[in-house]
This record gives structure tokens, C-alpha cells and sequence, in this order.
């Protein structure tokens, strides 16, 4: 019966909560960073601390009354102006704070994938105990020294494979008192993806040899100079070749090409068994192994093909291949 | 292994001490230091000097027993947990017992409320102007411990925590005064609380010789008058206290009960109104100028011979408004009854006395007569007016008048009334003060405890009560100055010191001052003074009403105040040189094309304004190149932002 009453009473405020959540992202719509967080969009509540300190005040005001002690009036007076005083500054710690960029890391599901969230304040005075969360992730506390920035690393559990949108993230605070609470949510578009866990025993396939070609934007050792080509969306402005450009040759981008080396090829639709997740599984498995040896490899899934690369950027686009498998999502 | 000092636990932890000290008096000396015993633990471990113990199975229910065992001590020692003294002995207990099993921040917050709770206790249960600037160190303290608390492990220093609680608590004074003179009071009280037990200072309902020469050491202040109006000159201060009228030879002692009907009083000569605001003596005497009109306010007690009690012990500061009269007559005759009772003398104690009062009523002719004849013979007879006059005897008044000759104003009374009663003329002493000290300051009277006199008054056929003081006659410059520039050598020193040092006395009268002005104005403060100020704003029948307006204007003006106070910067993202550099060409190139839009790129821009004007084709595209290659390339150094700057100046439209 009480269990009964509880999950009706947990179910209510979840529905609360997203009731809420979702009148707040009409309200504000979504977010283009980088952006200073307005006062319209700041909400502000007491805490559990804040409601005992007006209970203490009322107690003592109260007291105070009852026995016309100017004393205690006072006391209670200015605490309580001191109260409100904490209201305003715990408000302004927070207006004005910009939020330059946000970025995530993915991760093995049941590991944390990051949430990064790069805070800068313009302010000339520190903004101390600024703390990032989303909706099911623990506080994590920064402070801004003025004129710089700070980042937020942000746990995020991932109970499983596949993507996991982060609806939106709270930033709030809690200074200078802990007596009030200012938080805002910050809408942008975000997910972290969570990898296969690299499990599995079977041998991987054979290697083969090709000739270099593939070519890479990014010079990471090795690599050669292998000319120009036409900028694409996606590319880094830091490739882009500046003198080209100044003369009038439009945008081009530098790249750089692999000299040719042996490769192995992890084909989704060649892994023998029935059960999606395991496959999925040894695949990860064989990734994880190729990228500690330093190995070139490319992943064949979903009709799709990643030629065979290296480097922490190929395993991620890997790995995200596999996450995403049977989602229906192009990537 | 090395622990960071928790700075939130210590803070609180010395909040809890500090406002343990602002109790030390009103709780048990075993509760303080109790209380100040958990802070040092607690101050050792959360610093890492001492290993604190593993909590271990059985820890609660030791935790509970203790506390158990430590409630019932309070209780037993006060014999009731009703009442001010042992509701604050029993929260230092409990804060001791948090401050020892504090783990988590929370019970910090909680140790640093328990704080809070002893200051209020600390405040009903004393209002003084030291204790204001102590209380408030205090509250800076624990509002910094909030902030210490709630962050731990920031940037937040502890020196940062206490200016950011001093600023907040300046910026909330506005407020506080705002609603200290507006928010409606109560008059009476909803809840009464015992009030502990104190010592008993001042004047008693007994005389003694020697007991006036020893309250005329004190410094203290007995109570403080200002006068409405012109005070009357220094001689005619003489302040009534206890009336005494039985004597058994050595002491002279109030009558119990016992009232005969007075004769009717007529009040002569103009009025003279004052305000007294007396120190608490935990004993029921009031103190006004001779001669009080009527009773100054409810519960307190005008008997027959003039002398006001309260009906309860004075424990606090009180204050009263009271109209006296420096003249008065009766002309009905005294009763019988009256007449028999204020002759009374023990017929076998100083004999000398009696027969030399004897001796000269029968030659004066008159009682009036008689009452000047004795006046001559005290100031003709070389008696010695001193804070110390030797050994007495159980015929103390023989011992004055015939042996050694010397004597403070208590026994020169003694003497002199019993003279009286002797002769059949009624008599009876009257203690209280003579004088006071002028307080430029605060241009009010400073009556001491070292201004204690005793004085005598007899009663003369139509004429009635008159005042005679014996001593005026010894020693008549007593009317004009205080005991303290007469007889310095007989003093203790250190008050001597700080009374004759001009500066010195300076600053002691200013301290008095400024702490009469924080009585009458602040802790006074009430509901009738709040009717008063509105009255003074110019509200003719100031009712609730104008003070819940006055209360939410107040409110409104303080609330705008600090909402512009505390707006900080402009909450837009500020742009860098290179933005700016870049913002002034696009503001420069507005008059050309339409302006850029958020999503355009810099390139894009150049080749739209391009399109637009050929001729700026070059200088533009070559602007947009160097602006994106700054922004988005490597790191710029500061002479290529330099010379971004200075072709954004150059570009002509």
C-alpha cells in the first residue's frame, strides 16, 4: 500500500519535473553558445539550509516580540536583510557567467563518458562554487577567477551501447551562503554515445597490405605532404592553407597522406554467432587490440566502410559505428 | 596521512565557542566549559592535530546516554528546563554534544544555528552597548561560517568569507533599522520565561553603621536621570531610596508592613519632570527625586512615606518617567498612632545621647527650635566627616558624638534622629543619593553608587516631614561635590584615577553616554516610541496601519537599493581586441552593404561586400583573411593584432 502511495507520489514528481523541464526549454528555446547567461533565465529557491535559517529567524523575531527585546529585533532584522542580501549575491554569481563551449568524450558502456563544459567569466571578481550537473549526473564545482575560464568535467554513467541525449545541462550555484540556490539549464544540442564494451575472444582477421593513400588533414608524425584540397564543411580552420587563400586561390585545405602500410579490415557481416550484442562486443574487442599495437584497421558495418586508419580520432569513429548499430541513425 | 584543515568545522566550531563565552554568567560554570572543551576537540581534529577515533558500534547509544545523563544535570541544577538560564545551559549541552559527533556539513550548519541560538539567549538576557559589538562579531563570524561551510575545497578563502559576510551584513543595516522602527511591535508578552537568580548591589532596607561608607567606594552607576527642562541646582539633588523608621540602637531597619495614615501633602513650587533609567539591583527600591508626585507607572508601589517599590526585583535596566516636587508641606496634624511609632528608641542604648537631647529640648522652646539647636551643636562640636571612622561600639551613636567624633553621613543621620526621637520630635532616616555627575555628553545626570547618602527628616507641626541633613552642616561641601573629589584618599585607587584624569573621564562620560543613548533609544524602543516617531513624521493618529506602510516602503526603497548595488557588468559576452577590431570594419562597411549576418563567415562577408563596391574588393578580402586567420588559427600574437587594428583604421568607404 505505502510502496503503492510512494511510486504514485515518485511518479508525480517525475512528471512535475519534466513538466517543468519542458516549459523551461519552450521558454528559453535552445541555445547557441557561446552565450553570458541573462537574468531572465536564472531561477532562484532557498535550500534545505536557507528554509532552517528563515525558521531560526522567525523563532528568534518570535522570541524578540514576546519580550520586546530590542536585541533580538535587531539581530533578527539584520539577519534577515542579511538573508535577502544572500538572495542577490548568489543570483549574481551566476547572471553574467558565459558559457563558451561544451564538448563530450564517449566511452565504453558501463564506464562514464565526459561532459565538458567551458565556463569563462567577464566579471572582475571570482565566481566561486559554479556548479555544472545534468539531469541524472553528480554536482561538479569550478570556480572562474575573472577574466578566464574553467571547465567542467562532467561524469556521465552509460548503462548500455547506443546514444544518450543530454536533454540539457543545470548550471547553479549555491554561494556565497548556501542559503540560495540559482540554477539555469542550458539547451544544446548534446549526446555522448556509449561503445561496446571490447569483449571476446576470437582471433582477429588477417592483415593486408595496401598502398598509402589514405590522407589525413592531421600531420601526426609519419605522414607526408600530399597537397591541397578543396575546403569541406567539417574542416579545422587551423588546416586551412591562409597564403593560398590570400592569393585569391579560394579556400583550400592542407593534407597530408600515410606511407603505405599493412592494414586489417573488421567486417561486421563476416563475424559468425547470432547474437548482435556479442559480435558487436568482439568487434570493440578487436578495435581496442589494433589501436594499443598501433595497427591501421578500418571497420565494414551497416553497408558502410571506414577505410583503414589510426589514431584516437579512427577509433572513436569506430567505435561509434558499432554503438550506433540498429539505431537507424546515419552517421 | 595528512588531512586539509576543514575550514568550515573549525569556523563553526569557533562560532559555537564565541557565542558560549557571550553566556559565560548566565550558564553553569561545568556547561561552559563543557561547551568551550567540544569546540577546542573539535577546532584539534578538523585541523588534523589530533586522529579523531573511528566511530565504533555502540557509538549513538553512548552518544544518547550522555546526552540523557547531561539534560538531566541541567535540570537538576536548575530544578526546571522552564526558564532562560537553563534553556541556554541546556543548548550549550546539546551544541557541545553536536560539535563532538559533527561529521558531515550539515552538522556543521546545524552547530553554527545552535550559535545562533545561544546569541539570542544572550541578548534577552543583556542588552548593553558592549555586548551590541560583541554580538555582532559574532554574526560576522557566523554568516562567514555559512559561506565556509557551503564551499569546501573553493577558491573561497577564510578572509574572503569574512568580507563577504561583513559586506553583506553593512548593505542589510539599512534594512535592519528600516524594520527595528517599523515593524508593529506587541505591547506585553505571549510566553514568560524565569529569570535566573543575580546578586543584590545598591542600597538595602537596612543602615547600619559603616554600610553607606562602604557602598560610597563603588563606581558604579546606580541610575542615570535626564531632566525635561531645567534640572534643578546640584544641593537639591537629593534622591529618595528605602525610608528607614525602626531603630534598635544600631541599626536602623524598614518597618515590615506596617502603614499608619500620612497626613495630606501639598505640593509646592513648579513641577520637576525627569526620566530615570535605573541599573538592575535584583531588589524592589526605586529611586526618585524628593519628593515624588504619584506613582510613576503601574505595579510600582508609593507607601506612605513617599518611597517607591516595585513588585517585582529589579533584574534589568528600567526605566521610568517621574514628576517630583522640591517642596511640599503638610498642614493636618500627624496621628497618634504615627507620632508614637517614628519616636520609637531602645530606652538602655546610648545613654549619653539621650540625655543630652533631653537636656537641650527642655531648653529649647520649641520642637523648630530644637531641631536648629542640635544642627548648631553638630556643626560646633568637631565632628569629622570620613569614609573611615574606627571602631564603634553597640552604642553606636554615643561612639560618634562623644568618643571618636568622626563619621560618614550614615552616622551623623543615625545620630541626629536619634536625637530627635529622644527629645519626642518624629524622625526617620531617608537613604539614598545626593548629587550626581553632569554628563555633558549626553547632557544628562550620572548618579553613583560612591553618591550614597542618608539624611534625615522630622516632622514639624504644620509643617510636616522636613528634610534635615546633619551632614551638610559637617561637612557643606558634600551639597556641592561628589564624595569622589572630597575624600580621594579613602577611594580605591583605580577609580580615583579614572575619575581625576581629565581625559580619562572624558572618555568614560562619552562611553556613558553613548551606551544612555543606546538604552533610551534602541533598547527601550518600543511600541509607544514607534507611535512617537510617526507622530514626529507628521501622522497626527498614528495607528498599525502607518507602520505596516512606513514597514513596506522601507522595504520597497532598500529592495531597489540593493538590487542596484549589486547589478554587476553588463551580462553580454564581451568581445576581444580582435572582435572589436573586426566589429569596427563591419560597422565601417555598413554604409556598403547590408550588415553581417551571425551566421555569415568572414569570407562569405568580404565577397558580398566585394560584389557591392569592386573597388574595396582588395582591402576588404585582404581584412577578412587576417581577421579569420587571427581568430581561427593558430594562437595570434600581439603585433599582428596591432596591425589588424591599423588596417581596420585605414580602410576608407
Amino acid at each position: 500500500m505505502s510502496a503503492t502511495a510512494q511510486t504514485a507520489a515518485g511518479n508525480l514528481s517525475m512528471r512535475l519535473r519534466r513538466r517543468v523541464a519542458a516549459w523551461a526549454k519552450r521558454r528559453q528555446g535552445e541555445d547557441r553558445l557561446p552565450f553570458a547567461v541573462s537574468s531572465r533565465r536564472v531561477y532562484i529557491l532557498p535550500t534545505r539550509g536557507g528554509v532552517a535559517f528563515a525558521g531560526l529567524l522567525l523563532v528568534m523575531l518570535l522570541a524578540g516580540l514576546n519580550y520586546s527585546n530590542s536585541m533580538a529585533m535587531l539581530i533578527t532584522f539584520l539577519l534577515a536583510g542579511f538573508g535577502l542580501i544572500a538572495m542577490h549575491l548568489c543570483h549574481r554569481n551566476l547572471v553574467g557567467t558565459v558559457v563558451r563551449a561544451v564538448g563530450t568524450v564517449d566511452a565504453f558502456a558501463g564506464e562514464h563518458a565526459r561532459l565538458f563544459v567551458t565556463l569563462e567569466n567577464a566579471a572582475d571578481s571570482t565566481r566561486i562554487g559554479l556548479e555544472c550537473s545534468t539531469d541524472d549526473s553528480e554536482l561538479v564545482l569550478v570556480d572562474v577567477r575573472p577574466d578566464a575560464t574553467a571547465r567542467a568535467d562532467i561524469a556521465i554513467a552509460l548503462p548500455r551501447r547506443g546514444r544518450f541525449p543530454i536533454e540539457r545541462i543545470r548550471l547553479s550555484t549555491a554561494f556565497p551562503f548556501g542559503l540560495f540556490r540559482a540554477w539555469t539549464w542550458v539547451h544544446v544540442p548534446l549526446s555522448v554515445i556509449g561503445w561496446p564494451v571490447p569483449r571476446g575472444r576470437r582471433e582477429p582477421p588477417p592483415e593486408a597490405t595496401t598502398g598509402g593513400q589514405a590522407l589525413s588533414v592531421v600531420r601526426s608524425g609519419d605522414e607526408e605532404w600530399a597537397g591541397l584540397r578543396e575546403f569541406r564543411d567539417g574542416d579545422s580552420p587551423r588546416q586551412v592553407a591562409w597564403a593560398t587563400y590570400a592569393r585569391g586561390r579560394g579556400l583550400m585545405v592542407k593534407t597530408y597522406e600515410s606511407p603505405a602500410a599493412h592494414h586489417r579490415i573488421f567486417d561486421f557481416a563476416h563475424l559468425p554467432g547470432t547474437d548482435v550484442e556479442q559480435r558487436l562486443e568482439q568487434m570493440s574487442a578487436w578495435i581496442v587490440a589494433a589501436h594499443a599495437r598501433g595497427e591501421r584497421y578500418g571497420v565494414r558495418i551497416d553497408g558502410r566502410e571506414l577505410p583503414p586508419d589510426s589514431g584516437n580520432e579512427h577509433r572513436a569513429r569506430c567505435l561509434k559505428g558499432l554503438a550506433l548499430h540498429g539505431s537507424g541513425e546515419s552517421w | 596521512m595528512v588531512t586539509t584543515p576543514d575550514r568550515g568545522s573549525i569556523a563553526a566550531a569557533l562560532v559555537y565557542g564565541a557565542s558560549v563565552l557571550l553566556v559565560v554568567g548566565s550558564a553553569p560554570a561545568w556547561c561552559v566549559a563543557l561547551g568551550l572543551g567540544g569546540c577546542a576537540w573539535r577546532i584539534l581534529t578538523a585541523s588534523g592535530r589530533i586522529a579523531r577515533p573511528k566511530p565504533f558500534r555502540g557509538l549513538r547509544f553512548l552518544l544518547g546516554a550522555i546526552t540523557a545523563i547531561l539534560v538531566f544535570a541541567v535540570a537538576a541544577s536548575f530544578r526546571t528546563l522552564n526558564g532562560l538560564a537553563a534553556g541556554t545551559a541546556l543548548l550549550v549541552v546539546m551544541g557541545a554534544l553536536k560539535v563532538l559527533e559533527a561529521r558531515s556539513r550539515r552538522d556543521d550548519a546545524i552547530v553554527v544555528a545552535v550559535g545562533l541560538f545561544l546569541l539570542l539567549a544572550a541578548a534577552l538576557g543583556g542588552q548593553a552597548l558592549w555586548r551590541a559589538v560583541l554580538y555582532l562579531f559574532v554574526i560576522c563570524g557566523a554568516c562567514a561560517a555559512f559561506a565556509l561551510i557551503a564551499h569546501p575545497g573553493s577558491a573561497l578563502t577564510a578572509r574572503a568569507a569574512l568580507r563577504l559576510s561583513v559586506r553583506a551584513l553593512a548593505m542589510s543595516i539599512p534594512l535592519a533599522l528600516a524594520c527595528f522602527m517599523f515593524f508593529p511591535r506587541i505591547s506585553g508578552q505571549f510566553w514568560t520565561l524565569q529569570q535566573g537568580g543575580m546578586a543584590t548591589t545598591g542600597l538595602t532596607d537596612e543602615m547600619s553603621p559603616g554600610s553607606i561608607s562602604e557602598l560610597a567606594t563603588e563606581y558604579d552607576p546606580a541610575f542615570r536621570v535626564r531632566f525635561v527642562g531645567e534640572p534643578p541646582r546640584r544641593a537639591a539633588l537629593y534622591w529618595r531610596g528605602p525610608v528607614l523608621n525602626e531603630f534598635d540602637g544600631f541599626t536602623w531597619r524598614r518597618a515590615g508592613p506596617w502603614v499608619y495614615r500620612a497626613a495630606p501633602l501639598d505640593m509646592l513650587g513648579d513641577p520637576v519632570r525627569y526620566r530615570v533609567t535605573l541599573e538592575p539591583t535584583n531588589q524592589r527600591w526605586m529611586f526618585a527625586l524628593d519628593t515624588v508626585a504619584t506613582s510613576p507607572r503601574r505595579g510600582v508601589f508609593m507607601s506612605h512615606d513617599r518611597q517607591l517599590t516595585a513588585a517585582e526585583p529589579i533584574t534589568s535596566v528600567v526605566s521610568y518617567d517621574a514628576v517630583s516636587h522640591l517642596e511640599t508641606r503638610s498642614t493636618g496634624p500627624m496621628t497618634g498612632l504615627g507620632r508614637d511609632y517614628e519616636t520609637r528608641l531602645p530606652e538602655d542604648r546610648n545613654p549619653r545621647t539621650l540625655a543630652l537631647a533631653r537636656e537641650m529640648r527642655a531648653r529649647a522652646g520649641s520642637d523648630a527650635a530644637y531641631v536648629r539647636a542640635v544642627l548648631d551643636w553638630f556643626r560646633s562640636n568637631g565632628l569629622e566627616y570620613t569614609l573611615e571612622p574606627g571602631t564603634t561600639s553597640i552604642d553606636s551613636v554615643d561612639t560618634t558624638l562623644f568618643d571618636s567624633k568622626r563619621g560618614f553621613c550614615g552616622h551623623f543621620a543615625s545620630a541626629y534622629a536619634t536625637m530627635m526621637r529622644a527629645a519626642g520630635v518624629p524622625a526617620r532616616i531617608v537613604t539614598g543619593y545626593l548629587g550626581g555627575e553632569w554628563n555633558p555628553v549626553g547632557g544628562y545626570y550620572i548618579v553613583r553608587q560612591s553618591e550614597a547618602h542618608a539624611w534625615t527628616e522630622v516632622w514639624l507641626d504644620g509643617q510636616g516631614w522636613t528634610r534635615v541633613d546633619p551632614t551638610a552642616v559637617v561637612a557643606p561641601e558634600r551639597l556641592q561635590r561628589g564624595v569622589y573629589d572630597m575624600l580621594a584618599n579613602s577611594l580605591p585607587a583605580t577609580s580615583t584615577y579614572l575619575h581625576n584624569t581629565g581625559w580619562l573621564n572624558r572618555i568614560t562620560l562619552l562611553w556613558d553616554g553613548l551606551n544612555q543613548w543606546w538604552q533610551e533609544r534602541v533598547v527601550e524602543f518600543n511600541l509607544r516610541a514607534q507611535f512617537d516617531l510617526l507622530r514626529e513624521l507628521g501622522i497626527d493618529s498614528p495607528g498599525w496601519e502607518h507602520l505596516g506602510w512606513a514597514f513596506a516602503l522601507g522595504m520597497v526603497l532598500w529592495i531597489a537599493w540593493v538590487a542596484l548595488t549589486l547589478r554587476r557588468g553588463v551580462a553580454r559576452v564581451k568581445p576581444d581586441r580582435i572582435g572589436r577590431a573586426w566589429l569596427r570594419a563591419t560597422r565601417k562597411l555598413a554604409k556598403v552593404a547590408p550588415a553581417r549576418t551571425a551566421s555569415e563567415g568572414p569570407l562569405d562577408y568580404a565577397q558580398r561586400i566585394a560584389a557591392a563596391r569592386p573597388d574595396l574588393a582588395a582591402p576588404v578580402q585582404a581584412l577578412a583573411v587576417q581577421y579569420a586567420r587571427l581568430r581561427f588559427g593558430p594562437a595570434a600574437n600581439a603585433a599582428d593584432v596591432t596591425s589588424l587594428e591599423r588596417e581596420v583604421r585605414r580602410l576608407a568607404v
